[in-house]
Order: structure tokens, then C-alpha cells, then sequence
């Protein structure tokens, strides 16, 4: 049982959501329906019932009261009257003849009555009596019934013999005989009377037994529509506690589902989160990286500088050197020779020390920020590429009208210049030889900022090419070792560094000269008073 | 410090051209040991004036020098002025540019800077030493002309024909009737004389009409 249960349990929870509901629906409808029509064909079948026991069993009583009345009114009385002679004989013919008929006309209706099969149960009863057998009972009535019909049929066979004994001694006038006859017609109405009340009695006890019959059918259809209710009730209500229970599950595994999703969400975001992280990582160590290739490329520059600034003073102490042998060897080496030729060596050796500084600090980043003059930090980038800028006959002017001391990083700073020194001197190498190329460098003081303008006449910078030349990663120098980090880094430097800004446009400038011309201008603007710095 | 006699340098006047101040001085101050007179200039105007007005034997010059070239310098002295000076080039730049354009120049030499004082003393040498051979020639002509102006004139001749004849192993195939043929000698003064350069043994007998002459003889004199 459990078993089944369970089996049942396991397809109902199989069936879809849909199913379930349509089955729930078609259940309740089934059930609805099938209740109505029950008690519908229930209430018809029992009112058949209630009709065929009135058409049955009541109305034949009827025949049967006229019967008697008939026998002991019209006939009994008409004889007796007959007798008297209140009536004459000829009068009481009629009447008896009438009496007769009418005795016949009733019986007959009677028997048809009773046989009639179009009585019989409606097959609801019938189908429920045969469910619910009765006793015997009925049989051995219906024998009982037979044999008083047939007793009656008797009687009414000797009473119309008594009858036509009585209208032959009437006919005679033999009324003593007629009246002892009609003594013995008395005597068998009675008992025909007596007869027809047992008939009527077991009519009455069948109408009875029928009525109870019907009540027990009619207990049966309310048992079995309470029934069929309470079972229709039953598989409602499970089949809704399946289908809620289905609700339950369903929005429990939606939730569960929901919260899974959510779940999944979450980690996606958190590794896309840790993606990104780790993309802004690489994208940081890139651009560290190309901070460093820029730094190498113009290390490369920087290196041309630094040898040709060593050069002569290698040259002067190599010379100051082999002038020891010399010397020795024409017997002239004086104390004061060698004084004097140390000292100069030192002074030479010291020099390509600073030269060395110059460039080892250029490359090792500031540790602290310092107070410096803004002129020196520009004369060191022009130091620092006068050789390359000098090799490319390229000249240039640094005007000063205001000796401003700023703070911050002087070799970031100075890094800045160089880069733009740097990419005017590329401009202008680029250039017919007969341009006189110039670098012109103004510094000043426009209210509370320290600006170093920084003007070649290189021909200015394409129109589409200037939003972007900030941008990281943008070269123009295809065919050279532009690293297009060069002036992203410089922006990265005044801006996040200095706290300043870094604007380039197109002018027209005389340059000190009387040609105008075409010229890219750089304007670095650094704050002079350097509140809240951004101390990386 | 080397097997070159540099001593041939002390009489000449070098004309040095170096626009870095340093190097200028100290290269000077080893050069002027060696030569005559060194004139260390910074700009070829100066090295011009120098030029013009003293005699200058050798240039030795930078090629990048400030704001001018070494290199047209001496185009300016070779071509337009028409000055056949020999010269040197220093610099720091191995460009063959450079170099291309000092071979078309006839550049004597090219020194790699950081200047090695040994190399340039021996290119000196180099340079010089012909200047001091011709030089020596020259004298030697005119000893030889002036001792055959006192002493006998047919005997010098002689000498000379023997000299001019001799082939390259030092050998004199002669005869002394080709000899006689060719100069106006008489026989035994000729005789005599042969004789006497082979007792000191200067032109020894080999075999029939051939001498030889030994050079070693003559520093035993």
C-alpha cells in the first residue's frame, strides 16, 4: 500500500506543474459533474420511485375499496332491498348488471394495474436493489398476493353464481330461496370483502416495504454521493496539497535556482573583479615597463652625451699621462711639471666624476623633493642634450625673466624638458638643412605659477596628431625608437608630480629673428607654492 | 720608447690645431719637447696667421673643431691657397666620411683620439724624414761638388760613373776601355786608382770586368 502510495506519490510528482493543475481541474470538474448528475438521476429515479408506488400500490387500493363498496352497496343492498321488496326486481337488474360491470371493470383494472410492467422501478432502484439483495420475503408475499386474487377470482366467480342463483329465484319469485341466497351472497361478500381487505392489507405492507426499499435506495445514493463528495473532497484537497507542495518545491528550487545564479554572479564578479585587477596590474607593469624601455631610449641619447663629454677629458688625461714618459725621457720631468700636470688631471677627472653624477642622477629617481631653481633644472636638460642638439646645428635660447624656486623632483623635472627638448631636436633634424633650426626657452612667472615655454620652429604639430600626442603608446616616429611614452610620461610627471599642466599648440613666432615661423609650443605650469603635494 | 731617431724632429715647426683648451695645452706641453717651435692654436683663423707668418713644417689638426672643420681647413690651405703643407688629422670620430674625405685630401695620416703620443711621434717621423733625407742629399751633393772643385776632377768623375753603373747587387761590370770610352782618362791613373779602392778594399775584383763594391768599407774610413 505505501508502496503504491509512494508509487503514485513519485508519478504525481513526476507529471509537469501543467498537468498537475490540469488534473486537479479536470478531477474537480469530473467530480462536480458527476455529483450533480448523480443527484440529479438520484432525485428523478426516486421520484419515479415515489410515482410507481403511488400508481402501483395506491390506486389499486382504490379499485379494490370500489370493489368492496360496489359488492356491498350496489349488489348486497340491491338484493337486500330487492327482498324487502322496497324495489321491484325488474328495477334492481339494472342496477345489478351496472354492479357487475363495474366489479368486473375494477378488477380487472386492478390486476392490470398491479402487473403493469410499466411500474416497475427505475433502473437505479432496480440496480441498487440487486446490489443490496433483499430477503425472501418478497416471494412469499407475492405468493400470498396470488393466492388471494385467485381466492378472489373464486369468490367472484361463486358470488356471480350466488348472483345468478338469486335473479333465477327472483325470476320465479321464490323469494325465500332468494333471500336465503341472498343470505349466502351476504355471507361470501363478506368474505370476498374479507379478501379484498387482505389484499389491500398486503398491498399496504408491499407499498410499505417498497417505501422502505426506496429509503434504503435513497439512504444508499446519499451514502454513496457523501461518498463520492468526500472522495472527490479527498483528491482535491490532495492533489491541491500535491500541487502547493509542487508550489513549495518549484519556489523552492526557483529560489534555490535564483540563489545559485546569484551565487555564480557573485564569483563571476568577483573573478572579473579579480580580472580587472590583475589587468590594471599588467596594464601598471606595462606601462612601468615602457616608463623603463622610454628611459632606455633616452638613456641611449643620453649616452652619445655623456661619451662625447668624456672624450676630451679622456683625451687631455691620456695626453697628460703619456707627457710623464715624455718628459722623463728628455730628463725635464720638474716637481713643479708634475704639480702641475696632477692638478689638472684631478680637476679633468673630476669633471668626467660630475659628467658621471650628471648622468647617474638623471636616471636614479628623486628620493625627496628639493627646493631648486627652475633655471638650473632647464640648463640641465640643455646640458644634458647640448652635445646632440650642437651635432644637429641646432640653436638655442634660454630667456629668463623671473629666477623662480619651485620644489619638487629636479630630475623628473629635468627629464620633462629633456623629452621636449628631445622631440623638438627630432623635428628639426627631420628638416631641409637650410631652416635655421632654433630652440627658444622662455622662463617666467604668470601669477602664482612658474611657466618654462619651450618653442621650436620645427613647423608645429599636425592638426590630427595634436590631441593625441599625450596619449601613451602614440608615436609618430615609425622608422625611429619612439616609444610614444615620452611625452605621457612627461604629462604623468608635471601633473601627478608637480601638481602642474602641460599644454602644447601651434604659433607663429619670430624666434629673435626676422623670418616668422611656424612653431610648436610647449607651456609646462608648475605652481610655485606647492601645498599638499602629492608625495608618491 | 722607440728605434726611430725622433732627435730629426728638433728642427721642425708643427702647427697644432685643437679647439679643446685642455687637450691643447698638455699635447703641447709634450710636443714642444721634441720639435722646434709649436704653435697650438684653437681656431683656423689663428692656425691661418700662424701659417702666413712662420714657417710650418707639419699641421696637425682636430677635425671637428667649434663651429668649423679641420677638414676644410685644409681644403681652404690645399686647394685655394695653394700651401702644400703636410698634415694630420685627430678626432674622436671613426665616420668613414671623414675619412673619405681626408684620403682625397692626401692627409698624411689619421690618429683615433684619444691620441696615442707614441703614434703621432712616429707619423711625425714618418712625415719628416724624407724632408730630412733630401735634406741630406742636397748637403751631400753639395760636399761632394765642392771636394771635386779642389781635388782632381777626373777622379771624381770616375767615381761617380762607377756609382751610376753599379746594378743592384752592388756589382760594376766594366771594363777599363769602356771606361776610358766614356771619360777622357788616361789609363794608369785609372789603373792606379782602381787599385787603390781595392786595397781599401771598396771595389774588389770578382772576376773578369766585374766588381763589387762593399758598402761597409766606407765606415772603416
Amino acid at each position: 500500500m505505501i508502496f503504491n502510495f509512494n508509487k503514485i506519490r513519485a508519478y504525481l510528482d513526476a507529471i509537469s506543474f501543467s498537468g498537475k493543475t490540469n488534473f486537479l481541474i479536470f478531477i474537480i470538474t469530473g467530480g462536480m459533474i458527476s455529483i450533480t448528475i448523480l443527484s440529479q438521476v438520484s432525485i428523478f429515479s426516486l421520484k419515479h420511485d415515489f410515482d410507481v408506488l403511488f400508481e402501483k400500490r395506491t390506486k389499486p387500493l382504490i379499485e379494490l375499496e370500489k370493489l368492496k363498496d360496489t359488492y356491498k352497496v350496489n349488489i348486497y343492498d340491491t338484493y337486500y332491498d330487492v327482498s324487502k321488496g322496497n324495489i321491484s326486481y325488474e328495477n334492481s337488474r339494472e342496477v345489478i348488471l351496472l354492479a357487475k360491470q363495474l366489479i368486473n371493470k375494477s378488477w380487472t383494472n386492478y390486476k392490470r394495474k398491479t402487473e403493469n410492467k410499466d411500474n416497475q422501478p427505475s433502473y437505479i432502484t432496480t440496480f441498487i436493489t440487486n446490489l443490496f439483495p433483499q430477503t425472501n420475503m418478497f416471494k412469499e408475499r407475492q405468493i400470498l398476493g396470488e393466492n388471494i386474487i385467485r381466492n378472489i377470482d373464486k369468490k367472484i366467480l361463486i358470488i356471480s353464481s350466488i348472483m345468478d342463483n338469486i335473479n333465477y329465484y327472483f325470476q320465479r319469485d321464490e323469494y325465500y330461496a332468494a333471500s336465503k341466497n341472498i343470505e349466502k351472497l351476504n355471507f361470501q361478500i363478506k368474505s370476498i370483502n374479507i379478501y379484498l381487505t387482505s389484499l389491500s392489507n398486503y398491498d399496504l405492507k408491499l407499498a410499505v416495504n417498497e417505501k422502505r426499499k426506496t429509503e434504503k435506495v435513497f439512504n444508499i445514493i446519499i451514502i454513496i454521493s457523501v461518498i463520492s463528495i468526500f472522495f472527490v473532497f479527498l483528491f482535491s484537497i490532495i492533489l491541491s496539497m500535491l500541487i502547493i507542495n509542487n508550489f513549495i518545491k518549484l519556489h523552492s528550487s526557483l529560489e534555490q535556482k535564483v540563489d545559485d545564479k546569484t551565487k555564480e554572479l557573485q564569483k563571476l564578479n568577483d573573478s572579473l573583479e579579480k580580472k580587472i585587477n590583475v589587468e590594471v596590474a599588467n596594464s601598471r607593469k606595462k606601462d612601468m615597463i615602457m616608463f623603463q624601455q622610454a628611459k632606455l631610449a633616452s638613456m641611449g641619447e643620453m649616452l652619445q652625451n655623456i661619451a662625447h663629454q668624456w672624450r676630451q677629458p679622456l683625451g687631455s688625461l691620456t695626453m697628460i699621462i703619456q707627457s710623464f714618459q715624455t718628459k722623463m725621457m728628455h730628463g725635464k720631468l720638474t716637481d713643479e711639471f708634475v704639480d702641475k700636470k696632477v692638478n689638472d688631471s684631478l680637476l679633468l677627472a673630476d669633471s668626467m666624476s660630475n659628467t658621471l653624477d650628471d648622468f647617474r642622477n638623471f636616471f636614479n629617481p628623486d628620493k625627496v623633493k628639493n627646493e631648486f631653481s627652475l633655471q638650473s633644472c632647464v640648463e640641465h636638460s640643455l646640458e644634458l642634450s647640448k652635445y646632440l642638439l650642437e651635432r644637429e646645428k641646432i640653436t638655442f635660447s634660454l630667456i629668463i625673466k623671473d629666477n623662480i624656486q619651485i620644489s619638487g623632483f629636479f630630475n623628473e623635472l629635468s627629464h620633462v624638458f629633456l623629452n621636449i627638448i628631445n622631440n623638438s631636436k627630432d623635428v628639426l633634424t627631420s628638416k631641409e638643412k637650410t631652416l635655421e633650426k632654433r630652440i627658444y626657452i622662455v622662463i617666467k612667472k604668470v601669477n602664482n605659477l612658474a611657466q618654462v615655454i619651450m618653442i621650436d620652429n620645427g613647423g608645429g604639430i599636425p592638426h590630427e596628431v595634436l590631441p593625441k600626442i599625450f596619449e601613451p603608446y602614440y608615436t609618430t616616429k615609425y622608422k625611429s625608437a619612439g616609444t610614444g611614452i615620452g611625452l605621457y610620461m612627461s604629462k604623468q610627471i608635471v601633473e601627478k608630480h608637480m601638481l602642474g599642466t602641460i599644454t602644447c599648440k601651434n604659433i607663429k613666432h619670430k624666434l629673435e629673428s626676422e623670418h616668422l615661423y611656424d612653431c610648436a609650443k610647449f607651456i609646462i605650469s608648475i605652481p610655485i607654492k606647492q601645498e599638499g603635494y602629492n608625495d608618491k | 720608447m722607440t728605434n726611430k731617431n725622433l732627435n730629426i724632429l728638433q728642427s721642425f715647426n708643427i702647427l697644432y690645431l685643437e679647439d679643446d683648451k685642455n687637450l691643447r695645452l698638455h699635447t703641447k706641453d709634450v710636443l714642444e719637447d721634441f720639435v722646434n717651435n709649436i704653435y697650438a692654436v684653437g681656431t683656423s683663423n689663428e692656425a691661418f696667421n700662424v701659417i702666413l707668418n712662420n714657417k710650418v713644417d707639419v699641421i696637425i689638426s682636430d677635425i671637428l673643431l667649434e663651429n668649423e672643420n679641420g677638414i676644410d681647413f685644409l681644403k681652404f690651405l690645399k686647394e685655394d691657397k695653394n700651401i702644400q703643407i703636410p698634415a694630420i688629422l685627430t678626432t674622436a670620430h671613426t665616420d668613414t666620411k671623414y675619412l673619405l674625405d681626408a684620403i682625397k685630401l692626401k692627409v698624411e695620416n689619421y690618429i683615433i683620439k684619444p691620441i696615442n703620443i707614441k703614434e703621432l711621434l712616429n707619423t711625425l717621423h714618418d712625415i719628416l724624414l724624407p724632408v730630412i733625407q733630401q735634406k741630406q742629399i742636397q748637403k751631400n751633393n753639395h760636399i761632394i761638388k765642392t771636394i771635386s772643385t779642389v781635388t782632381d776632377s777626373k777622379q771624381v768623375e770616375v767615381v761617380n760613373f762607377i756609382f751610376n753603373n753599379l746594378n743592384n747587387e752592388n756589382l760594376l761590370i766594366t771594363s777599363y776601355s769602356e771606361i776610358m770610352e766614356k771619360i777622357s782618362i788616361s789609363k794608369p791613373t785609372l789603373i792606379k786608382l782602381f787599385k787603390e779602392l781595392s786595397e781599401k778594399k771598396i771595389l774588389t775584383k770578382v772576376q773578369h770586368k766585374t766588381y763589387r763594391f762593399d758598402e761597409n768599407s766606407l765606415n772603416v774610413l
